[in-house]
């Protein structure tokens, strides 16, 4: 029962986020067409990045909408209206009367803090060195926010040469080389078509088709060393190789490992547990099962985060964590 | 949930909710709930004249929930004669506060900037909010100079607890959640207004007072829901997630840790790339903001890294390699969990 009203409370609660998306939707569309005096609909879905049958929907909507007015009864002139043969015949769009609406909406205080947030994040690379033109947007962001921006800030950190190479072969679509060590201590030269840096927490990544390989990879960038600019153009662009949204799904392995864990640390380990079955076992206590490549990787993942997670099977897997720790103990007797 | 009487002419959602901001922006002097409810599309079909409208002034009362969400300034009236009477509250959006002022304009470059700073969000609540925005770009008639797809760099949050912190933060709301703090076996209550929310070093941190003392928790360790207490607070003027990062950044120089690393292996290359990482031979002097953070990383190199000062850090990370050694060494003990 209880189960039930929840179920039904979230489905009201995706209802209304629907129904919010497309007000705003609504809201943005607008003032678009009151500045385009005829415009096609599929030039408009191509702006707004949406079906022309989403498109078609709105204007739909809009067309019947309006104020009460004066009456309180929606009189005619009260009403936005379009011109209907253009848009039914022609799939173009005409507004021929307007209401209420004149100008785009701002930013919600929310809004402009997200942006303002990865502007800072994004400050830290190499090809955005331009601080002040960044501070000027920030500060344009927050003047055109209905509210003022929510506290968020995120270090500017440091610029990383690796980093500033990396970019600069994605944005030019160049194959990028370099030594990787792998975290079985062995170093390979890789030859990658970088396609898409990420960063998880404090690390940053590039992932890319790795010509050795011949598969999607991932590569820490503090793994990398003597990384060079090729002129060689890449062969995989990211059109073309899906990149999956977990990090390393492109790179496990079939070793399976079962590992219990206190639930609150389920998200560090969400790119490895991925759709594998979560039971819990107390309160705050679960069991999962992950997938890793080898046990190098598998003893660093777990000692790094010690008391949170153990190791259940297999017990190759369990002794190569205590092998790992105890090793690092016997230094300090 | 369902309205018989209403069922045969409801209005869809999105239509009730536009129309009611179109009728609160027409008008100057504001509509009382009475003049929405009984005129405005979508909340007129299901208007009682003579009976009880409990019902539809909840749904009016969530609708400008989700109006305001939205950033839409959504404004209440009171009479100052009838104070107190909210029959007669008035409510409207005022022009001035909805649109966005004519006079602020973004070139192809700065769209193409923040086409890019919206991706950097991948998932939650900073992705939709970030979304939106780029929304509202789009109904100026931007586009960015340039696709930028191909070349993202994106970043995660992923601590649930980002959110509800995160709306607290926005309505000024006391929160309170369960806090293990390092060193302590057990979490512990804790109740704080919060005033920033910081990433350093890739983590999120919340800035907050607590009993009058500014305080740093990390998101990670919070162990329990966030929940908001029904209080508020005014918020403290100025930069307060300015001033968060440069506690933090004071700390992270303030405090320096000297470690041995194997010649040639994992911790050497990584731990040589850390922010502020000065190295003589193999023995490397590192920064931190948290001991309980750096003690934990420390660990996962196992044999590569001999912690050698401050003592403190030595002590955690023997501690933790031994508690990892105890907890893995012979057969997995199932009767561990079962009590």
């Amino acid at each position: 029962m209880a189960e039930r009203r929840k179920a039904d409370r979230t489905a009201a609660t995706r209802g209304s986020r629907q129904a919010a998306d497309k007000l705003a939707f609504l809201l943005a569309l607008v003032p678009y067409l009151m500045d385009h005096d005829r415009v096609s609909v599929s030039e408009v879905a191509k702006h707004f990045g949406v079906s022309e049958a989403e498109i078609r929907e709105a204007v739909n909507l809009i067309a019947v909408s309006g104020i009460p007015g004066s009456t309180g009864t929606y009189q005619h002139n009260d009403l936005f209206d379009v011109a209907w043969d253009d848009f039914l015949d022609n799939d173009q769009i005409v507004l021929t009367n307007l209401v209420a609406i004149d100008e785009s909406p701002r930013f919600s205080g929310r809004e402009a803090a997200a942006l303002i947030a990865g502007l800072q994040y994004l400050s830290a690379l190499p090809e955005n060195t331009d601080r002040s033109a960044i501070a000027t947007l920030m500060a344009k962001l927050s003047r055109g926010a209905s509210a003022a921006p929510t506290q968020l800030a995120v270090e500017d950190t440091a610029t990383d040469a690796t980093l500033a190479i990396i970019r600069e072969c994605v944005a030019a679509g160049v194959q990028v080389e370099f030594n990787y060590r792998g975290s079985r201590g062995d170093t390979e030269q890789r030859r990658v078509d970088p396609l898409r840096i990420e960063s998880l927490d404090a690390d940053w990544y590039v992932r890319g088709w790795c010509h050795l390989r011949e598969a999607v990879r991932t590569f820490r960038l503090d793994r990398i060393s003597d990384p060079r600019r090729t002129d060689e153009p890449i062969t995989h662009h990211s059109q073309d190789v899906a990149l999956p949204d977990a990090l390393f799904e492109g790179s496990l392995g079939d070793l399976e490992v079962t590992l219990e864990l206190s639930s609150s640390a389920l998200p560090l380990l969400e790119d490895y547990i991925r759709d594998n079955p979560v039971t819990l076992l107390g309160e705050s206590r679960v069991r999962t099962v992950i997938s890793v490549s080898h046990l190098h990787g598998l003893k660093r993942l777990v000692t790094g985060m010690p008391g949170v997670v153990t190791v259940v099977q297999p017990q190759e897997a369990r002794d190569a964590v205590a092998d790992w720790a105890a090793a690092g103990a016997a230094q300090y007797r | 949930m369902t309205d018989k009487s209403g069922a045969a002419l409801r209005v869809p959602v999105e239509e009730r909710l536009f129309s009611l901001v179109l009728a609160l922006l027409a008008t100057e002097t504001g509509l009382t709930k009475h003049e929405i409810l009984s005129t405005v599309q979508g909340y007129r079909q299901r208007y009682n004249n003579s009976g009880d409208n409990a019902n539809l002034e909840r749904q009016f009362e969530r609708d400008k929930d989700d109006i305001r969400e939205l950033g839409v300034p959504l404004e209440t009236i009171d009479d100052p004669s009838q104070s107190g009477n909210n029959q007669n509250l008035r409510y409207r959006i005022p022009r001035g506060s909805y649109e966005l002022p004519t006079d602020i304009t973004f070139s192809a470059e700065e769209t193409t900037l923040l086409n890019l700073a919206a991706m950097v969000w991948r998932e939650g609540s900073l992705s939709d909010e970030s979304r939106r925005a780029l929304l509202k770009l789009r109904s100026l008639g931007l586009q960015a100079d340039q696709p930028v797809l191909s070349y993202a760099a994106r970043n995660r949050v992923r601590e649930s607890t980002f959110e509800p912190l995160n709306t607290a933060l926005e309505r000024n709301s006391t929160v309170s959640f369960s806090y293990l703090k390092p060193g302590e076996a057990h979490a512990r209550k804790r109740t704080a207004d919060p005033h920033a929310l910081i990433q350093h070093q890739g983590r999120w941190h919340l800035y907050a007072m607590q009993d009058g003392v500014p305080k740093t928790f990390l998101l990670r360790r919070i162990t329990s829901p966030v929940t908001q207490t029904g209080k508020t607070f005014s918020p403290p003027p100025g930069d307060q997630a300015e001033v968060a990062l440069r506690e933090l950044e004071a700390l992270w120089n303030s405090r320096s840790a000297t470690v041995q690393v194997v010649p040639g292996s994992d911790a050497a290359t990584r731990l040589l790339k850390r922010r502020g990482t000065e190295a003589d031979g193999s023995t490397l002097t590192l920064h931190y903001a948290d001991a309980n953070i750096l003690a934990d990383e420390l660990t996962g190199y196992g044999p590569e890294v001999l912690v050698v000062a401050p003592p403190e850090l030595r002590e955690a990370v023997r501690e933790r390699l031994e508690q990892t050694t105890d907890q893995h060494i012979g057969d997995h003990r199932e009767e561990a969990h079962r009590g």
